[in-house]
C-alpha cells in the first residue's frame, strides 16, 4: 500500500484545491440550509456544560449549584470577573502557567519529533522493543509513581521549581509515539531519496521531516499546550510557593475544607479557557486538507 | 525563597537517586538563625486566605514571641494530606503540621515522621481539653488539638416566626421528624419560598455518611469500626422516610448534583441542618458581608427517646511537630501554646471552636457579632458528650470506605434498608477487617 | 514498515552506524525519559515486591502484595469496571471522533466554529461537566429520560443514581468528553492523505464508501493505530471524570484501578500493594499494546 500511495504521488500533480470538498457536489439550497442549522443545533448542544460555566461565573455562590439548575442568574453579578483578580492573583498564575505550557510544549515537540525520527525513519537492532517499552511507560498511571518521582526530585534540591515540573513533563512518551506514527505515514521513498542525494539525516529531519510535518507539530502543540496548561496534581505537588503556582492551583484556592466559592471557581474557569481558544483557533489553519502535500511539493 | 539549582547540580543529584537509594530516608534539618535574629517557624495550612483561624492563631503568637517569624506553608485544602504525605516522604522539614483529621495523624504517627510531645500534652489541662484522648498513641502523644468541632441542628428562626412554630429545643429524633415534614406541608401552604429554588424543605440532610452513622453510633454507644450494623437502623428509615415525605432534598439529585449544604441552609430553601461547628464562622462572615437575610440558631442534636444527657459527635484538628523539623523547640512551643488559652482566644476571636474549654471563652464566643443570643443556642453549644466521630485503628479508612459506598447504595434506593445493612456488615467483616 | 526501505542490517558498519544515529536522535528524549519517567517506573514496580509506607525503608515481603490481589473484592471489582469502561469508550470514541474529523475536514462555511464545537467539551472544566451531564442525566427530571419517556419507555434507566447504568453514564460523558481530543489527532493524519489518490480512485469510479475503504481507511493506519493505543491506555486509566462525576458510586459500581491505586498508595499509605496493583495495570495494558504493535506490523508490512 505505502508504495502504491508514494507512486501515486509522484505520478499526480497536486491540484491546487482539495478535490472533496462538499461546496464542489451540488446541492440543493434549502437541504443545505437545512444542514446547516442541525449542525449549529448540535454545536450548541455540546456546548451547553459550557454555557453552564458561564451562566454560574456571573452568580452568586449560593445559586451554583442548586435542584433545578438555575440557567439565567436571578441577578447577574459581572463584579465575579472584575473581583477575582483581587481575590487571587490571578495575573501572576496566568503568567505562570503560560510559562510552564509555552516552555514544555516547546521542549515536548522538539525532542518528540526527533527521537520519532529515529524511531521511524533509523533502522538499528532493539529499536522496536524499546519504542515498545515508551508506549508501555505511558500505561503506568502517575499515581503509581508519584512518591519515588517526588522523592528523587526532592533528592535533586527540585522541588518548589518550575524547573521540575518542565523535566517531568517535556520529555513525556506522548509526543515520541504521535510524531512517529505520523512519520510512519511518509513515505520511506522520500527519505531514501534524500540520502542517495547526499543529505545527512539530521538534514532529512529538518529540512524535509519538519515542514511535512506541520499538522502533526500542530496538534502535539495543542494537546500538549491544553494538558499542561490544566495539570493539576503535578504542579499541586511540586510546587509550594505562592510565587509559583499556576492557574489551576489558584482555582483551587477557593476550595476550603468545607465549603466552596464555586462562582469564582467558575468565573476563573472560564477565564483560564481563553488563552486555549486563542491558540486553538490560531493552529486551526494548520488542519485545512491539503496543506502537508503541498509542502511535499514545495 | 526560590532554590536556583544549576542544570549541573540537577543532573548530578539525579543521577545518584537510583532506585534503591532513593528509599532511604534522608536526614534531618539543623536548625537556623535568620541575619534579623529571628526564628522562621514553618507550618503547613491548608487555604490560608479562606481559614482565617491561622493567621488568627499566627498573628497573635507573632505578637506574643516577637523573636518568631512564621512562614504558613499554603496547601490546597481538598489535597492537602496527600501533598503533605509527599512532602514527609522527600524528608520535607517543616516545622509545625496541622492535622487536619485524626485518620492522617494515626498514619504519621505510625510511620514516625511526627516528634513524640507526651510531655506537652501531659502539661495541659487534661480536662479542658476536648478531643485530646483522640491524640493518644498507646500512651504517648505526637499532636495536640487547638480545635474542637461538633454537630449541632441549625435552623432558620425567620422560617419557623413566619410559619408560627416553636424553635426545635430538646427534640426526639422522631420529633423532629415530625417538625421537618409540618414545616414542609406548612411552607407549602403558606406559599413560602426561599430565595433560591422552588420549595422549602423541612431539613436538608447532607450526603456524607456521618449525618446518619456517626450520630447513630455516638448516641446508641456501638462501634463504626466493629462489623456490625443493625444499630443504623432506625436512623437510616427516619432518614429515608424524610426523604420519601419530601421534607428534604432527595440524595440522588444532592449528590449528582454536587448540592451544598450552604446553599440549602442560607437560600432558605431547608429549614433545619444537622452540621458541624464549623458553619457558625462562615455564618457570621457572610452576615458580616451583609449577605445573609434571615436569622438563624442552633439547637442540640435530636436525641433518642428517654436520653437522659446530650451526645453529639464531632473531630478535633491538631499542630504537631515533624521530626525532622528545624526548629524543633520553637515548633513544640507553638503547639503547647496553641493548644492553651492564649491559643483558644485567638481562635474563638473569629468564630472557631476551640479545643479548650472555659466559661471566659464560651462567653467571649457568643459576644462575637452576629452570634445568636439565645439561650437555645448556648444550650447547645454545650452538649454533653462529644463522640468521635469516627475511631482511629488500622483498618479506619478500609471500613471508612465499605461504610461510604453502603450509604449511598442505601440512600439512593439501590438496595434495600435490611439488604444494604446486612451487607455492609458482611463487606466490613470480610474485606476491611482482614487487611 | 515499508520492504522497499533499503536499510538493512547488511553489514556490520552499517549497523553500527544507524545505530549511533539512531540513538542520537532519541537522546534528548530518552535521557529525560528515562531519569524521569523509566527510573521511578523501576523503583515502582520494585516497591511492588516489598511493604512500604512511602518514609521507612521497604522491607521484601515476595509475592505477598499480588496474593493479596487474588482475594481483594476492591480489585476484582475495580479490574471489572475498568475493562468494562474501556470495551464500552474504546470503539464509541475510534468510531465518533473520526466521523468528526471526516465530516470537519474540508473547506466549509463556520468549520472553524463546528471544530471549536467539538473541541470544547475536553477543554471545559470538569465539575461544569460532570454537574450538567448528571443533570441531564437525571433520573426524574432529567431531559433525556423525559425524552425517554415520551418515546413510550416507562422504566427509563436510573443513570449515575444506579449501580447498573452508572457505568453506561460515565461512557456516554467520557465519549463526549474526548470526541474533540481525538477529532485533532485524526485530523492531523488526514493531512497526510495526498489528494491525488482520491481523485486517481474517483478516476477509476469509485464510490464514496470505496474511496472510505480504500484510501482513507489504509492511508490513517499509522494515525489509527496511534488513537487506538492512547485510547486503550487512556481508558485504563480513567480516573478524573470517575472521581468527579460519581466518585466510583453508587456503591462500587464505577470504581476503577486508578482509582485503587490511588486510595491504596497515597491516601492509605499501603504502597507496596498500590504499586502491585499498578504492575498488573502496566502488564495488562503491555499486552494489548504488543498484540497490537504486532497487528499493525503486519498489516503495514
Amino acid at each position: 500500500m505505502t508504495t502504491e500511495l508514494a507512486a501515486a504521488r509522484d505520478t499526480v500533480p497536486a491540484p491546487l484545491d482539495p478535490p472533496t470538498k462538499s461546496a464542489a457536489r451540488p446541492v440543493h439550497g434549502l437541504a443545505k440550509v437545512g444542514g446547516y442549522i442541525v449542525l449549529v443545533g448540535i454545536a450548541l448542544l455540546v456546548m451547553v456544560p459550557f454555557f453552564w460555566m458561564i451562566s454560574s461565573s456571573l452568580k452568586n455562590n449560593n445559586q451554583v449549584f442548586t435542584v433545578p439548575t438555575q440557567w439565567i442568574p436571578t441577578e447577574f453579578r459581572f463584579s465575579n470577573y472584575a473581583d477575582i483578580w483581587t481575590r487571587i492573583p490571578l495575573a501572576k498564575y496566568l503568567g505562570n502557567s503560560l510559562f510552564l505550557a509555552v516552555t514544555i510544549t516547546f521542549l515536548q515537540v522538539f525532542t518528540g519529533s526527533f527521537a520519532a525520527y529515529g524511531f521511524s525513519k533509523v533502522r538499528f537492532p532493539g529499536r522496536d522493543g524499546l519504542f515498545i517499552a515508551y508506549i508501555a511507560t505511558i500505561a503506568v498511571p502517575w499515581q503509581a509513581y508519584m512518591i519515588p518521582q517526588y522523592i528523587m526530585m526532592q533528592k535533586a534540591g527540585l522541588t518548589n521549581t518550575h524547573l521540575s515540573l518542565i523535566l517531568l513533563q517535556a520529555f513525556g512518551a506522548f509526543g515520541v509515539f504521535l510524531m512517529r506514527q505520523y512519520y510512519q505515514s511518509i513515505p520511506d521513498e522520500i527519505v531514501e531519496a534524500a540520502r542517495i542525494d547526499g543529505l545527512s539525516e539530521w538534514a532529512i529531519y529538518r529540512r524535509i521531516m519538519l515542514p511535512l510535518s506541520v499538522p502533526a507539530i500542530a496538534s502535539l502543540s495543542l494537546l500538549t499546550f491544553v494538558a499542561t496548561w490544566n495539570d493539576y496534581m503535578g504542579p499541586f505537588i511540586y510546587l509550594t510557593d505562592n510565587d509559583l503556582w499556576t492557574i489551576q492551583l489558584g482555582l483551587r484556592s477557593f476550595i476550603g475544607q468545607y465549603d466552596a466559592e464555586y462562582a469564582m471557581i467558575m468565573t476563573g474557569s472560564v477565564l483560564s479557557v481563553l488563552p486555549i481558544l486563542v491558540i486553538f483557533l490560531f493552529g486551526q489553519r494548520y488542519f485545512i486538507q491539503g496543506i502537508a502535500t503541498s509542502g511535499l511539493k514545495g | 525563597m526560590k532554590r536556583i539549582v544549576t542544570k549541573g547540580q540537577a543532573m548530578r543529584g539525579v543521577g545518584v537517586s537510583l532506585a534503591a537509594a532513593l528509599l532511604l530516608t534522608g536526614c534531618g534539618g539543623e536548625s537556623e538563625s535568620r541575619a534579623d535574629g529571628k526564628t522562621e517557624l514553618t507550618i503547613s495550612v491548608w487555604n490560608l486566605e479562606g481559614t482565617p483561624e491561622f493567621n488568627a492563631l499566627f498573628d497573635a503568637y507573632e505578637a506574643a514571641n516577637p523573636d518568631i517569624d512564621i512562614k504558613p506553608v499554603d496547601i490546597l485544602a481538598d489535597d492537602y494530606a496527600e501533598k503533605v504525605t509527599a512532602m514527609l516522604a522527600g524528608g520535607d522539614t517543616t516545622d509545625v503540621l496541622t492535622m487536619k483529621n485524626v485518620t492522617d495523624y494515626s498514619r504519621y504517627a505510625t510511620r514516625g515522621q511526627l516528634a513524640d510531645i507526651t510531655d506537652l500534652a501531659e502539661a495541659t489541662d487534661q480536662e479542658a481539653l476536648a478531643g485530646l484522648e483522640s491524640f493518644d498513641q498507646d500512651g504517648t502523644y505526637f499532636a495536640l488539638p487547638y480545635r474542637q468541632d461538633f454537630w449541632a441542628l441549625y435552623y432558620n428562626k425567620t422560617v419557623f416566626d413566619e410559619l408560627g412554630l416553636e424553635y426545635p429545643a430538646d427534640l426526639t429524633w422522631d420529633e423532629y421528624v415530625d417538625l421537618a415534614e409540618k414545616i414542609t406541608t406548612d411552607a407549602a401552604a403558606a406559599g413560602l419560598t426561599p430565595s433560591t429554588g422552588p420549595t422549602v424543605y423541612g431539613t436538608y440532610h447532607h450526603v456524607w455518611r456521618s449525618v446518619v452513622q456517626a450520630i447513630s453510633a455516638a448516641q446508641t454507644g456501638d462501634d463504626l469500626v466493629g462489623g456490625e450494623y443493625e444499630f443504623f437502623e432506625p436512623y437510616y428509615e427516619r432518614a429515608l422516610g424524610l426523604q420519601d415525605a419530601g421534607a428534604t432534598l432527595d440524595f440522588s439529585s444532592a449528590k449528582s448534583q454536587q448540592v451544598t449544604y450552604q446553599t440549602m441552609f442560607s437560600t432558605g430553601q431547608a429549614a433545619m441542618l444537622p452540621m458541624g461547628s464549623w458553619y457558625i464562622s462562615s455564618l457570621l462572615a457572610s452576615a458580616a458581608k451583609g449577605e445573609t437575610t434571615f436569622e438563624w440558631g442552633i439547637a442540640q442534636m435530636p436525641q433518642e427517646d428517654g436520653a437522659d444527657s446530650v451526645t453529639t459527635f464531632g473531630s478535633p484538628t491538631a499542630f504537631a511537630v515533624n521530626a525532622k523539623a528545624k526548629n524543633t523547640d520553637a515548633a513544640k512551643d507553638f503547639v503547647a501554646w496553641a493548644a492553651g488559652p492564649e491559643g483558644a482566644k485567638a481562635a474563638a476571636s473569629i468564630g472557631t471552636v476551640p479545643a479548650l474549654q472555659s466559661d471566659e471563652i464560651t462567653t467571649a464566643y457568643f459576644a462575637l457579632e452576629g452570634m445568636p443570643q439565645d439561650d437555645l443556642s448556648k444550650a447547645a453549644f454545650e452538649p454533653d458528650e462529644i463522640v468521635l466521630e469516627m475511631p482511629v485503628s488500622e483498618v479506619t479508612s478500609d471500613v471508612d470506605q465499605v461504610l461510604m459506598e453502603q450509604h449511598d447504595l442505601i440512600m439512593t434506593g439501590s438496595v434495600s434498608l435490611e439488604d444494604g445493612i446486612a451487607e455492609m456488615g458482611e463487606r466490613v467483616r470480610n474485606e476491611a477487617l482482614q487487611n | 514498515m515499508s520492504k522497499s526501505a533499503t536499510v538493512t542490517y547488511a553489514n556490520k558498519a552499517q549497523v553500527r552506524r544507524n545505530t549511533l544515529i539512531g540513538w542520537s536522535f532519541l537522546l534528548p528524549n530518552f535521557i529525560g525519559f528515562a531519569l524521569l519517567t523509566l527510573v521511578p517506573v523501576a523503583a515502582t514496580f520494585f516497591i511492588a515486591f516489598t511493604d512500604w509506607d512511602s518514609y521507612s525503608t521497604p522491607e521484601l515481603v515476595g509475592l505477598d502484595n499480588f496474593q493479596r490481589l487474588l482475594t481483594d473484592k476492591n480489585f476484582h471489582v475495580a479490574l471489572f469496571n475498568t475493562a468494562y469502561y474501556a470495551i464500552g469508550h474504546i470503539p464509541l470514541t475510534l468510531v465518533v471522533s473520526l466521523l468528526l474529523a471526516l465530516a470537519l475536514n474540508r473547506k466549509m462555511r463556520g468549520v472553524n466554529f463546528f471544530r471549536t464545537a467539538a473541541f470544547f467539551p475536553y477543554i471545559t472544566s470538569i465539575v461544569a461537566v460532570a454537574v450538567v451531564w448528571n443533570m441531564l442525566l437525571n433520573p426524574t427530571q432529567g431531559p433525556v429520560n423525559q425524552f425517554l419517556m415520551t418515546l413510550g419507555m416507562d422504566n427509563p434507566p436510573g443513570w449515575t443514581s444506579s449501580p447498573q447504568w452508572a457505568m453506561p453514564a460515565v461512557i456516554i460523558t467520557s465519549v463526549w468528553r474526548d470526541m474533540g481530543y481525538y477529532m485533532i489527532l485524526f485530523l492531523a493524519g488526514l493531512q497526510t492523505i495526498p489528494p491525488e489518490l482520491y481523485e486517481a480512485a474517483k478516476m477509476d469510479g469509485a464510490s464514496a464508501w470505496q474511496r472510505f475503504r480504500n484510501v482513507t481507511i489504509p492511508s490513517l493506519r499509522p494515525t489509527t493505530f496511534f488513537v487506538l493505543m492512547m485510547l486503550t491506555i487512556g481508558s485504563f486509566k480513567i480516573f478524573d471524570l470517575v472521581v468527579v462525576m460519581t466518585d466510583g458510586g453508587p456503591g462500587r459500581s464505577t470504581l476503577v484501578l486508578s482509582q485503587l491505586i490511588y486510595r491504596e498508595g497515597i491516601t492509605n499509605g499501603r504502597f507496596g500493594y498500590s504499586s502491585a496493583l499498578s504492575l498488573v495495570l502496566f502488564v495488562i495494558v503491555l499486552s494489548i499494546t504488543v498484540l497490537q504493535y504486532r497487528r499493525n506490523q503486519k498489516m503495514e508490512a
